[in-house]
């Protein structure tokens, strides 16, 4: 679970993947760099650099902005929807949520950003993945986003 | 449920189906691993299915933190289940057959209503692998599981798949 390749880097303004990459470090959803990623399209960065920024996932704030997205974020973005990952500091800790689109005009409403601050980024990095079917929020070991399954991942490089 | 294909033991079809957004989902993965609840309705016109999705709506807050899924099929066309599931603020799946592909292979068609041709309520508790822990006949309403039920069914289904289920 803590590959490489479902590691990524944010600078405040520009995301990276790859060890030694420049800004802060979160693990997310390896589901979204599992496919041929998709150009041209929007991240929605609600995270910051400041390595003191982080809550529980037990946290309230981070439960109801998993039970808005699953709600009504997801929904409303509708065709424009890439994926959604939480950001995982380790096992219990929440650095934030990147929600990719092939447009931006919705992000002002995403639930995320009242955690933390949003920061729209160009991006090629992420793939298509299907969002989660919910209601399930909760997961082991701080997987980043609930829609993962608790049979073991393939070993990944 | 009468139909043999559907009785406990048995493995439920695969189904691949529109949701709610139009994104193409299967019961496999929208299982994930986790027991799911799975629930045929007639439609959003129908009091008695507005009746009961406002109940799973109660529900759906243990579901949530209890590690298993609950998706709805319907022969709704999916904008319609998305209008309904925001309006009742549900945070589960709802699946469309509004090509009704899979009424007569489930052998799940309601032959009473001509006009909407839909599914009969029916309510499968579901292992992971699809297995088919228990099927509920919700024709009469009373046919349907209580909230009740379906934690029972969620508890059988967790203590056989959960390998943690009795603290190491």
């Amino acid at each position: 679970m803590t590959a490489v390749s479902s590691l990524v880097w944010f600078d405040g303004s520009r995301l990276a993947r790859g060890a030694g990459s420049a800004g802060r470090r979160f693990r997310a959803d390896p589901r979204c760099f599992d496919e041929t990623p998709i150009p041209g399209c929007f991240a929605h960065v609600c995270a910051l650099v400041d390595e003191d920024a982080a809550l529980p996932y037990d946290d309230t704030l981070v439960q109801q902005a998993r039970r808005d997205a699953l709600a009504w974020w997801i929904p409303m973005l509708g065709p424009a929807y890439v994926c959604v990952t939480t950001l995982a500091l380790d096992a219990v800790r929440f650095g934030g949520a990147i929600t990719v689109a092939r447009d931006a005009r919705a992000f002002q409403s995403d639930p995320f950003a009242r955690i933390f601050p949003g920061t729209v980024v160009p991006t090629d990095l992420f793939c298509e993945v299907p969002a989660p079917g919910g209601p399930v929020v909760e997961r082991y070991s701080g997987a980043a986003w609930p829609g993962g399954s608790f049979a073991p991942r393939p070993q990944r490089q | 449920v009468a139909t043999d294909a559907l009785a406990p033991g048995r493995r439920f079809p695969d189904l691949q189906l529109p949701d709610h957004n139009g994104g193409s989902r299967s019961l496999s993965e929208v299982a994930g691993g986790d027991p799911l609840a799975l629930f045929f309705s007639r439609g959003w016109w129908c009091p008695k299915e507005q009746r009961f999705m406002h109940g799973l709506v109660q529900l759906q807050d243990e579901f949530e933190v209890a590690y298993a899924r609950m998706a709805v099929v319907s022969v709704d066309p999916p904008e319609v289940q998305a209008a309904f599931r925001a309006g009742l603020g549900a945070r589960f799946l709802f699946l469309s057959d509004f090509e009704r592909r899979h009424l007569d292979q489930l052998g799940l068609r309601e032959t009473t209503d001509t006009v909407h041709s839909p599914y009969r309520p029916a309510t499968f508790a579901l292992f992971p692998d699809l297995r088919i822990h228990s099927a509920y006949n919700g024709y009469w309403y009373w046919g349907r599981p209580t909230h009740e039920e379906l934690r029972q069914d969620m508890r059988a289904i967790s203590r056989e798949i959960r390998e943690d289920w009795e603290l190491p």
